[in-house]
């Protein structure tokens, strides 16, 4: 079976209580030495086109599987997304990468 | 050629000179010059204070070969990269450069050193590739730079003319070989333990390093310290997202400036070096050059100097053991650790029985947590040094700890050369 593909959005201690606050701290998981994140899950199209969004982003399909080196402000976007949709899916990433667009015309 | 015995031994057990000399300006005005790269230059360092020890100069053909099939000088002492300088048939024809004279070798248009040109051969760049890194594929960064070196090679003993003076923050980490040695004398060092790196350290490097001050230590005593761990910062071209300079030496000396080493026992130094990931030919040749700074153990973990798949993770550590009884330091074999969540500390798969709740420290994972510019735990990185890496992307790196197409293009050198000397 294929990895899923996936953004790592990192929580600071701000970016986790906002997510406790909203009642969402179960979306953060323990990933490295008590750092914690947020999987965002994103499709096979969605990777092309956030790609084509974002030219220095990079896809590591060999090791983990996640779209790298997105711009600071384009992930606090995605989370401000993913907390006011509640949710860390691919209808997040189509909200996303709809309002990308929309600020690159 | 000026050659001054610094007093010390170094690989296959013969006495480390410098090869430094003053002159006065315009002295070799009537010589002609070939300019180098900065990996020449680099390299012409190297061989001019002793990193290279005993070498002298740049290789012969004779030497060369050896280098390349038996891992050997013609003296019989162990060498695993060769060491040339190569320059075009079309500079050599404008130049007038011939066997027998002696060359002023500039680096920005400046003179730098002296080369007594021996012998000028042309030599089988594929062959050597195969012979070095065990592989002519051309994705191999080291076989790329090996085909790279064009026209005829030059060999003869080199002497600096013109010492390099290091900017800011460099300056404080640059030591020659005698130099090493002086600070460890004045440290009381009698064992000294090399880390070799590219990397800001975070919390799984700072355990190598300490698990390896123990093992180096030996049977000294432990009330009246007498070993130290050298962090041997390797500094030569650069990739981009590789870690700017700055932040690697700077972020490194953090780790003693905020006590999560006693300075007592820890320093950090420059090592200029362009990086040829040859794997275990290349761990080797890290062995000898940290033999000539002084060190008597140096650390090997997983893949060390490798790149890609070309080599199997502990390659390196194998023939280190094969060649052991030509080397004059001690390897330290280390495994790949881990941040273990049952254990709440860095570990690894020999020493506990948690492989199910290893968190690796990848090195994608902590690139992408600095790009976030969120701060890590103190259980992945001590946070001063990530403050002093987020100082140095902003002083140094554009607002990046990773190395841009800006970086490359506007970062000042991390040496110049004084005008006036032995020159126009």
């Amino acid at each position: 079976m294929s990895q899923k593909i996936a953004i790592n959005i990192w929580l600071n201690d701000e970016r986790f209580k906002q997510l406790e606050k909203n009642g969402l701290g179960n979306m953060a998981e323990d990933r490295l030495a008590g750092m914690k994140m947020i999987r965002v899950f994103v499709s096979e199209e969605q990777k092309d086109k956030i790609m084509l969004l974002f030219p220095m982003a990079k896809y590591d399909s060999s090791t983990t599987g996640t779209i790298e080196l997105l711009p600071r402000d384009a992930k606090d976007r995605l989370f401000d997304l993913c907390v006011k949709m509640r949710k860390t899916d691919e209808e997040v990433v189509d909200c996303f990468i709809e309002e990308e667009e929309r600020r690159k015309k | 050629m000026s050659s001054k015995d610094i007093g010390f031994v170094g690989h296959g057990g013969r006495s480390i000179h410098e090869r430094v000399a003053e002159y006065s300006k315009g002295e070799f005005s009537s010589l002609p010059s070939l300019e180098l790269n900065s990996q020449q230059a680099n390299e012409c360092i190297g061989l001019g204070y002793g990193f290279f020890s005993p070498l002298e100069g740049f290789l012969n053909r004779n030497d060369t070969e050896l280098v390349c099939n038996e891992m050997s000088l013609s003296d019989g002492t162990l060498w695993s990269i060769p060491i040339n300088l190569n320059a075009s048939y079309e500079t050599l024809k404008t130049k007038g450069i011939r066997e027998g004279e002696d060359i002023v070798l500039t680096y920005e248009k400046r003179p730098l050193a002296l080369l007594s040109l021996e012998e000028m051969f042309d030599f089988d760049l594929e062959w050597m590739a195969r012979k070095v890194y065990g592989t002519g594929d051309q994705k191999h960064p080291g076989v790329r730079r090996t085909l790279m070196q064009k026209g005829k090679f030059l060999s003869g003993k080199v002497e600096l003319i013109n010492e390099p003076r290091f900017r800011p923050p460099y300056d404080r980490f640059w030591l020659t070989p005698r130099q090493h040695f002086e600070l460890y004398k004045m440290k009381g060092w009698q064992h000294i333990v090399a880390h070799q790196t590219r990397n800001v350290p975070h919390t799984g490097h700072e355990w190598l390093m300490k698990y390896c001050w123990f093992a180096a230590n030996e049977d000294l005593p432990v009330d009246e310290p007498r070993t130290g761990v050298l962090v041997s910062a390797v500094i030569g071209e650069k990739r981009t997202g590789d870690y700017i300079d700055e932040a690697i030496v700077l972020g490194q000396a953090e780790l003693g400036n905020a006590g999560y080493f006693n300075p007592n026992v820890f320093a950090v130094s420059l090592l200029l070096w362009d990086m040829r990931y040859a794997g275990p030919k290349e761990a080797v040749h890290h062995a000898i050059v940290r033999t000539n700074i002084g060190c008597t153990h140096h650390m090997f973990g997983r893949d060390h100097a490798g790149v890609g798949n070309f080599y199997k993770p502990y390659d390196a550590h194998y023939l280190l053991k094969e060649v052991k009884d030509r080397l004059r330091i001690r390897p330290i074999f280390m495994k790949e650790n881990y941040y273990c969540t049952v254990c709440g500390e860095v570990t690894n798969g020999e020493l506990d029985n948690h492989a199910d709740k290893a968190q690796s420290f990848s090195g994608t994972l902590i690139r992408s947590i600095l790009i976030d510019g969120v701060k890590p735990t103190r259980g992945l990185m001590r946070p001063e040094v990530f403050d002093r890496v987020m100082e140095a992307s902003e002083k140094y790196g554009m607002g990046s700890p990773f190395v841009t197409e800006e970086y490359l293009r506007s970062r000042p050198p991390i040496f110049t050369l004084d005008e006036g000397k032995g020159g126009d």
